[in-house]
């Protein structure tokens, strides 16, 4: 049994990688302090907080956890040893995470000691379904692979807009994929979860747009595979990233976190959401996160909804709106509703349910095409007026066949469809399609996306891209393409697929 | 340090080490400090105090207040302490004895670990290093990393590490030749340095089963005495001329120096200071061997080899074993009773095994293990709790100061 508390404080420095410095002799330490022990009493007051997240360490010396303690056994092997930052004034233990060790690979530990590593946020270990989810960024992967280290760096607003929209954003998929037919598919490493993709994908997004995260004023998180039924996602991610105002060392933000769930367009919808905030002049929110990120579940194939394993991706994906350096304008939306249940998870239920070929026509088609045609209507446009489409996008043939029959050619739709990539990332899946569009628009180019969520309905919302999405641009590594076509994916089978996709649940 | 001044051991009693599957903790103990009172011909009722330790036994066997079990137990009703380490119990005892406050207790230590075996790497760990255990450490992860940091430190590389590798190998088969001659030890049973090498192979890693101690049950117990008192229940005891502890971070990353322990430098440094012997006088050393890096880095940190030197004496003076280490002409007999490795390691005894062997040595009582080191009789005991977060050094004599 874990103690909430005491998880409480390991998460608070841990999944956020908190230290002090000294200001009067620059020493510095892993944890909060009051003081620091060279200059003693008249360094209370004095110490400052350092952030360790964004930053880059070393691996120092390393060895290999053949046969790991109780709570990291389902973890397997791994490598695990001493990573240092700021030229070793600060020294921690921490564990190389995204990687499987095979039992016949043998490792040279000198040939990883002395490279660079990033911090990631993972789950700390294995625990019962009933307790809290420790979590803990003392987790590294090498800078020089799938994920590249990136600084983050608070950018002053050059232009401030009329129309509210899209100021960054970022996408997070794991480097792990499941390669079947004409599918690839990313799969969660083990310690990965719906949580931990919201905060990547938030990190990347605060990364790119350059936003003080003190100035985000609301943040919403959409996903239908929350591990907790009970307890949102978004708290959790305002506190890594330490969203809104943080006055005192407390732990408390000034920020509203709220999780939201509608199948796949559990994020699309707080879009509108967001917009109204930010331009809301007395809501005092400069800046809204939306993030949309699954787990995306499925039964095992034979059982019932396991025609769902064949699709289902992992990933998430954040936007912050706000009306200051915009790099997409919102134009417009138009959303619809009916209760036309193709999809769906009872309380207590490990995997949704699907209805079969009821999904399609009354469902997926029927929605997406009434809010795209309703809002394109609205705003008097033609397909040949818009330059992207964008849909959700649970597979390959759904897209493409509601794009041809809105009226759009392959060269408008094509540049979005990611799902045979990354799978079918449920809340992070048309989220995912209008990222991978962002980072090629041109500026003043119209996109239109049409979210689905069973159950159901679609979020329909036109986007027209403004001359900053080019100077933000730099700020990305980590486009939806170098994620796609990364030299370091890790292909598993079928069998480690399940392994990793149920991951660290005891 | 005038004589009435060191406290004397006059009395020495244990289990053996190993599995007690059928024994209570408390029952451990009361063997041990039976045999220690027995030793010297003691009555229970003449104790004045018992300071006894255990490192985890409120999370192993959810014993909390162990000093009412020893009360019920032994129909005692005198002061009773408990401390975390056998050393710990006994440093305090001796100032106790010191300060004049009690001329005759018994200083006893006990641990019960196999009785968690399913738990007790992660109970080890999370005590050992937090935030270590957090980021995936196990208990044998710190050893591996101390050696990384050794060999890049002192850039042992290529044939001279395979040499450093056969060394620490050659610690693990002298410990197990040791534990040989030595009735009450966990391991009764010769290794080869094939042995050493193959389990290494077998963990992947640098280090494998026969480099780590194993996890123990068992009980120590001494008779500690002002040194008037002694003289009246014995014409042998064994003086203790020294005893000092130092602390380090329990986060070993977090430590400046990771190529030793600071702590036993510390503790070593201020014990010799107090006692004024040659640290070459002291030929009887037992040192806390969890590893054999542990046992390597301790010839180091207690100033007997240059740092960064410690292997290239023990692969020499193992060429060619006759029962010592010879370092720079000191020949040094290190874990007679076989050490942690093959004695065992019952956390909150293991001091009282080590301090019971160098007793048995300098009284010439060691039997098949009995070594001769001449006239001047000096024995060391260094002692851990944690992954060096605190040492303990002792030093012992024949005579008092």
């Amino acid at each position: 049994m874990s103690s909430e508390p005491i998880e409480r404080r390991v998460a608070y420095i841990g999944d956020r990688l908190r230290g002090s410095r000294c200001q009067l002799c620059g020493k510095e330490y892993f944890k909060i302090r009051d003081y620091c022990g060279n200059c003693g009493k008249k360094s209370i007051g004095k110490m400052e907080e350092i952030d360790l997240f964004y930053e880059k360490g070393k691996l120092e010396v390393c060895t290999l956890i053949n046969n790991p303690t109780n709570k990291f056994k389902k973890i397997g092997r791994f490598i695990y040893g001493i990573v240092s930052f700021h030229k070793g004034k600060i020294r921690i233990p921490g564990r190389l995470t995204d990687r499987i060790i095979r039992n016949e690979e043998e490792i040279d530990f000198s040939s990883l000691e002395g490279r660079e590593v990033v911090p990631r946020f993972r789950r700390r270990y294995a625990v019962k379904k009933s307790e809290i989810i420790p979590t803990i960024s003392l987790t590294f992967t090498f800078a020089d692979e799938y994920y590249p280290h990136q600084k983050y760096e608070v950018a002053k607003p050059n232009r401030e807009y009329d129309t509210p929209g899209i100021v960054g954003y970022g996408v997070y998929v794991s480097k792990f994929r499941i390669k079947e037919a004409f599918m690839e598919r990313s799969v969660p490493f083990i310690d990965e979860d719906a949580i931990t993709a919201a905060v990547e994908a938030g990190k990347l997004a605060l990364i790119h747009s350059g936003v003080d995260h003190r100035l985000i004023g609301k943040i919403y998180v959409g996903s239908e595979s929350n591990p907790y039924a009970v307890k949102p996602i978004a708290s959790k991610v305002a506190q890594v990233l330490k969203l809104g105002e943080e006055d005192s060392i407390d732990g408390v933000q000034g920020v509203d976190a709220v999780d939201t769930e509608f199948a796949c367009k559990a994020a699309t919808s707080m879009f509108k959401d967001a917009v109204s905030l930010v331009y809301y002049p007395k809501s005092n929110v400069e800046y809204a996160m939306v993030i949309g990120a699954d787990n995306s579940q499925a039964a095992p194939r034979g059982e019932p909804g396991g025609e769902l394993d064949f699709f289902v991706g992992y990933g998430g994906c954040c936007f912050i709106f706000g009306m200051k350096d915009v790099i997409a304008e919102v134009e417009g939306w138009y959303s619809v509703t009916s209760d036309t249940p193709d999809f769906w998870r009872r309380d207590q239920e490990p995997y949704p349910r699907h209805g079969g070929r009821f999904t399609g026509d009354p469902a997926y088609f029927k929605h997406i095409k009434k809010a795209s045609q309703k809002l394109m209507d609205k705003f008097n446009l033609q397909p040949q007026d818009i330059d992207y489409f964008v849909s959700h996008q649970p597979n390959i043939n759904f897209p493409t066949k509601v794009a041809k029959e809105l009226g759009f050619k392959e060269e408008q739709f094509m540049p979005s469809l990611q799902v045979a990539k990354f799978g079918n990332t449920y809340s992070g899946a048309s989220p995912i399609g209008l990222a991978a569009v962002l980072d090629k628009a041109k500026p003043h180019q119209r996109i239109l996306l049409a979210s689905y969520g069973s159950g159901a309905g679609s979020d329909a919302y036109l986007f027209i891209t403004t001359s900053q999405i080019n100077d933000k641009r730099e700020k990305q590594k980590f486009t939806v393409e170098y994620q796609a076509q990364n030299q370091f994916i890790e292909y598993v089978d079928y069998a480690m697929y399940r392994k990793l996709k149920r991951g660290l649940e005891a | 340090m005038p004589k009435k001044s060191c406290p004397a051991i006059i009395g020495a009693g244990r289990t053996k080490f190993g599995e007690h599957y059928e024994k209570e903790p408390e029952k451990l103990i009361e063997e041990a400090g039976l045999k220690a009172l027995d030793s010297v011909g003691i009555e229970r009722k003449d104790l004045e105090a018992c300071y006894v330790s255990d490192y985890f036994l409120p999370l192993t066997n959810k014993i909390g207040l162990e000093e009412g079990f020893l009360s019920e137990l032994l129909e005692l009703h005198v002061p009773m302490e408990v401390a975390r380490s056998f050393s710990s119990a006994f440093m305090n005892a001796c100032n106790a004895i010191i300060a004049g406050k009690y001329n005759l207790m018994l200083v006893g230590g006990f641990e019960k670990m196999t009785d968690r075996w399913d738990k007790i790497r992660d109970d080890l760990m999370m005590l050992e290093d937090p935030w270590s255990y957090y980021a995936g450490g196990t208990p044998e992860a710190n050893h591996e990393l101390l050696l990384r940091e050794y060999i890049k430190e002192y850039e042992v590389t290529g044939q001279q590490l395979e040499k450093l590798e056969i060394a620490l190998a050659q610690i693990s088969v002298k410990n197990h030749l040791n534990a040989l001659k030595n009735e009450y030890a966990q391991f009764k049973r010769k290794i080869t340095v094939e042995h050493v090498l193959k389990a290494r192979k077998r963990a992947k890693g640098m280090l494998g089963l026969y480099d780590f101690a194993p996890i123990s049950d068992g009980a120590t117990a001494v008779i500690l005495a002002s040194p008037e008192v002694a003289e009246s229940y014995t014409d042998k005891p064994v003086y203790v001329l020294g005893s000092w502890s130092a602390t380090d971070y329990i986060t070993f990353p977090f430590r400046e120096e990771r190529t030793g322990f600071l702590a036993t430098k510390l503790a070593m440094e201020n014990a010799i200071k107090a006692t004024g012997i040659d640290r070459k006088e002291i030929k009887i050393l037992e040192v806390y061997d969890q590893s054999t890096v542990m046992e390597m880095i301790a010839l180091e940190d207690l100033g007997y080899a240059k740092p960064g030197t410690a292997w290239q004496h023990i692969y020499e003076s193992c060429q060619d074993f006759k029962g010592y280490y010879e370092i720079d002409g000191t020949k040094i007999y290190v874990n007679l009773n076989g050490g942690l490795k093959a004695d065992g390691n019952p956390l909150g005894a293991t001091g009282g095994a080590q301090i019971f062997e160098i007793f048995k040595q300098l009284r010439g009582e060691a039997g098949e293990r009995q070594v001769n080191v001449g006239s001047s009789c000096f024995g060391c005991a260094l002692e851990l709790e944690g992954f060096g977060t605190k040492a303990y050094v002792h030093i012992f004599g024949r005579d008092a100061l």
